[in-house]
């Protein structure tokens, strides 16, 4: 399996992640390595199937539906870059729906 | 403990202890924080306690993607350079409730992703035995500072083997509970199905005591399960003359024993299967055929997940943010934060975990590895089914720890150094790591791998091999 420079740059942008033009012909090389070992899994005989495997308890668990915080030792003021008025601060929305 | 910290009384006195050790053993590099001034207080803390806890006046070391008030939790990660939470993960809770001093924060592979520690943001651990080489991952750094003496007992945190695999390279206990059977409330996600909070010990006693505090339900984790704290079982003791291990099936799975396993493994296996035979066990040849597929399994699950569970990091609510260029919007400001934020493995596994998921890849990839992690999961059901056996007993690691460097620009390469370990954590079993001897000076591990929930009774067959093999003997001479 072979992934192409394209194909990088449109996975970091599902990914929300800057790559760099110098990165992008390693970044290929690596990922190409990677899913060609993934599918692996291929050889597996076809007639060899599971429904899909789900971890953990069969059933969530439900607790009573009550705003019960646990005490947080510091505000998010105190650990986020940019909190003003109970509000964290973000640039401009921009063109959100170009994805 | 084991006749160290637990009696010792003093919190003080061993808060000064401690620093002294961490100090000495700064060039390991395996602290990510740690200050003489929280050690003291937490000394003090202890104490004052009314009454002196199971773990009074251990000093424990923490993972750093297990978060704390007191220090920073970077999961070595410059997208979380200086984060403070602000609150103790359960674990964290307990262990302090139960007396324990908490000492440092460990260095690890940037958000537990890797197998030797190389990837951390501040520089990899060395090995204690041997500085040229990588003391296993991606909890490396907890493993070094127990292989060191610096602490007794650590945590560190399992997606994939990476308490095992560090605990059999340098030579340590490590234990890796049951899904779900530790809370994870305040360690940082990775892959949700996978990860475990897991322990490492200088011997199986001190790991037990350490499970024994900080296993148990949490109504804070939706995936905690209903299940009481691990208790020790009572040693098998041998009544009447009988061999202590008589009537305890093992099966020795081949797909962990290939004809081209590593001589010292090999050896050491050899040996401690010997040992366990002495011990009135009997051993039986099983098989896991779909072992072979665990590692590329491992390898889409596992990234999925970490591309869902990291994008949470976007430079918004916490950690430091990048805004290229300055005037740019919000998308521009999660790209910029996380492209400089996240190191090139977790940057890969990112783009993998993305790519898999994706329209059109989905099924191919996340679906038939779900499928196939069924079926990984089946052949321990069947093996530990009616007529099976009671546990399993293979090599941690294929190989004895490696020299730095030399898998660090193949990832495939780095990734099969888990072969071994990825399959229970594929299908959520308990399991642990015992050294078993040398080969050429450096540590070898044997895997105990259990039915869910059966900690107690793995922990005593793992005591007992421990004392029938030489932890540090070498295999080969």
């Amino acid at each position: 399996m072979s992934i192409g420079k394209d194909e990088v740059i449109h996975i970091a942008r599902l990914a929300e992640l800057a790559v760099s033009e110098q990165e992008l012909p390693k970044l290929a090389e690596q990922l190409g390595r990677i899913v060609s070992f993934v599918e692996e899994l291929n050889q597996a005989p076809a007639e060899e199937t599971a429904p899909a495997y789900l971890a953990g308890p069969a059933t969530t668990p439900l607790r009573p539906d009550e705003v019960n915080p646990v005490p947080l030792s510091r505000s998010p003021a105190e650990i986020a870059p940019a909190f003003v008025d109970g509000f964290f601060v973000v640039p401009r929305l921009g063109a959100m729906e170009e994805a | 403990m084991s006749g160290e910290a637990g009696k010792r009384g003093s919190g003080e006195a061993m808060a000064r202890e401690t620093g002294a050790r961490l100090k000495g053993a700064e060039s390991l590099n395996a602290v990510l924080d740690w200050s003489q001034e929280i050690l003291d207080a937490e000394g003090a803390r202890v104490d004052a306690m009314k009454a002196p806890g199971v773990l009074h006046a251990v000093p424990v070391a923490l993972k750093d993607n297990i978060v704390t008030i007191e220090q920073p939790s970077t999961c070595a990660s410059r997208i979380l350079e200086g984060y403070r939470s602000p609150f103790n993960a359960t674990v964290v809770n307990r262990l302090r409730a139960a007396g324990a001093i908490i000492a440092a924060k460990a260095n690890m592979d940037e958000f537990a992703m890797g197998s030797s520690t190389e990837h951390s943001a501040y520089g990899r651990v060395k090995h204690p035995l041997d500085p040229t080489r990588v003391p296993g991952g991606s909890s490396g750094g907890s493993a070094a500072l127990v292989a060191a003496g610096v602490v007794p007992v650590a945590l560190g945190s399992e997606t994939g083997g990476s308490v095992r695999q560090p605990a059999s390279f340098c030579g340590v206990v490590g234990v890796k509970p049951s899904y779900g059977r530790v809370s994870r409330y305040g360690l940082v996600a990775f892959g949700s199905s996978l990860d475990c909070i897991s322990v490492f010990g200088r011997t199986v006693e001190d790991a037990t005591r350490v499970l024994s505090v900080i296993s148990g339900h949490d109504p804070l984790e939706a995936t905690s399960v209903d299940q009481p704290a691990i208790t020790p079982a009572p040693a098998f003791a041998g009544a009447q003359g009988r061999p202590p291990l008589q009537g305890i099936k093992i099966g020795l799975p081949r797909e962990y024993l290939p004809a081209d396993l590593h001589p010292g493994v090999r050896a050491a296996m050899d040996r401690s299967i010997a040992a366990l035979k002495d011990l009135g066990a009997e051993l039986r040849d099983v098989s896991l055929p779909h072992s072979r597929y665990a590692v590329p399994t491992y390898y889409i699950v596992a990234p999925a997940e970490a591309a869902a569970n990291l994008a949470r990091f976007d430079g918004v609510r916490y950690g430091p943010r990048h805004i290229e260029p300055a005037d740019g919007d919000v998308r521009a400001l999660y790209r910029a934060t996380r492209g400089k934020g996240f190191g090139p493995e977790v940057r890969r596994r990112i783009l993998v975990g993305t790519y898999v998921l994706s329209s059109g890849y989905y099924d191919a990839y996340y679906g038939k590895a779900q499928r196939m992690r069924a079926l990984i999961a089946d052949d321990f059901t069947r093996a530990f089914g009616p007529g099976g056996v009671d546990f399993l007993f293979t090599p941690t690691t294929p190989t004895p720890a490696f020299v730095a460097g030399e898998k660090s620009e193949d990832p495939v390469a780095m990734y099969l150094a888990d072969i071994f370990v990825c399959a229970v954590s594929l299908a959520g079993l308990p399991a642990l790591s015992i050294p078993i001897g040398r080969d050429q000076g450096l540590p070898i591990g044997g895997q105990v791998i259990a039915p869910y929930f059966a900690e107690p009774r793995m922990l005593a067959v793992a005591a007992a091999l421990e004392s029938a093999v030489s932890a540090t003997a070498e295999v080969r001479s």
